[in-house]
């Protein structure tokens, strides 16, 4: 009887757009995709360091992974920007969470550049680099797309990139999604919620 | 020194015209600050994002046309940077683009804002070091042949 009456809740919250009853709690503020998406694995190129890493290195902290080129002066740094906002109102726990700048445009974007790119937004933004195989690896993991527009006269070219920003727990867990719509108050709100969990 | 003596009227009232119909000053202003302002045509916020190495970077700004008539933004020039383009970020499908614009309309009494993850001027290949506080010129440029120089500011990586 209990199990019907939870069944019934969870399809009317369902039907109501709201989150599911994978977790408890109220809602929250960003899109919950907990067991929707595959916990985090990637094998790339750490700029700080130029050394490889492992998703796994980043196990204990809260993962924020978005993916952009340096090579882009608006959306990429306004994103970062709002991401870095959003990990510094966490205050001395700031430094639990770590935002993963993978860039799309790795023929462009050498470890160096990518470096000086990530430390600008943070001590906390962490530059990636792989291969294609490696970038495509990822990116059809999260289903992230990303493609190269026709170079100009002077060689430069646009490339455009998915706006999500995928957020995993300290157990690399797939957990929220943020979109461009949602502000740092909104984002640093529900990563307090998720640093606080056990 | 000899004293200048006004215009005669006609040629006053022709001058009139002509400042009306082109929407801008005859010289550039140049003030003091991030703001500008000539004829029908106002600048306020104009700022740069500073980013590392020499990447291109944006320019945001607010344009307002405080005419009567139309004004067209078609490009945009600096002495610190080799090339100064317009650009519009659009979102599309979850999936962000970004696209050279030819030309942006401006309807009098309206203000058009380039700010973040919209219209922007991407300013490309710098002539000299650039660091957080410096102002630089540049020269927005209107159809009507006209230009306004405005200083930007240079702000950190994280300026919204």
């Amino acid at each position: 009887m209990k199990g019907r009456w939870v069944a019934a809740i969870c399809a009317l919250g369902l039907l109501a757009g709201l989150a599911g009853c994978g977790h408890k709690g109220p809602p929250w503020g960003l899109k919950d995709i907990s067991g929707l998406m595959p916990a985090l694995k990637f094998t790339l190129t750490d700029a700080n360091t130029g050394q490889t890493v492992h998703a796994k290195d980043f196990r204990g902290h809260l993962v924020l992974l978005y993916f952009g080129y340096t090579h882009c002066p608006d959306v990429c740094p306004t994103t970062l920007s709002r991401l870095s906002r959003a990990v510094a109102s966490l205050g001395p726990r700031a430094s639990d969470a770590r935002i993963l700048f993978v860039t799309v445009d790795p023929a462009r974007d050498r470890i160096a550049d990518l470096k000086r790119y990530a430390r600008a937004f943070g001590p906390e933004v962490v530059g990636l680099r792989g291969s294609q195989q490696a970038l495509r690896a990822l990116t059809k993991r999260y289903r992230v797309t990303y493609g190269y527009g026709k170079p100009d006269s002077h060689g430069n070219y646009e490339v455009s990139h998915s706006a999500a920003v995928y957020i995993f727990d300290r157990q690399g867990e797939a957990r929220l999604l943020a979109r461009p719509t949602d502000n740092a108050a909104t984002i640093g709100k529900d990563l307090a919620r998720l640093d606080a969990e056990r | 020194m000899r004293p200048v003596r006004p215009p005669r009227r006609g040629a006053r009232l022709w001058l009139a015209a002509l400042a009306l119909w082109s929407g801008v000053a005859f010289a550039a202003a140049v003030p003091a600050g991030t703001g500008a302002q000539a004829a029908h045509v106002a600048v306020h916020h104009a700022r740069l994002r500073w980013l590392p190495g020499d990447l291109p970077l944006a320019g945001y700004f607010e344009l307002s046309n405080t005419g009567q008539r139309p004004r067209r933004l078609v490009g945009a020039s600096s002495p610190a940077f080799a090339r100064v383009m317009l650009h519009r970020s659009t979102h599309a499908g979850g999936t962000e683009h970004m696209v050279h614009v030819s030309s942006v309309d401006i309807a009098p009494g309206k203000t058009l804002r380039f700010a973040p993850g919209g219209y922007h001027l991407m300013l490309m290949k710098r002539r000299h070091g650039l660091k957080v506080g410096d102002r630089v010129p540049v020269t927005l440029h209107f159809a009507n042949g006209r230009g306004l120089t405005v200083h930007f500011a240079v702000r950190g990586a994280g300026t919204q």
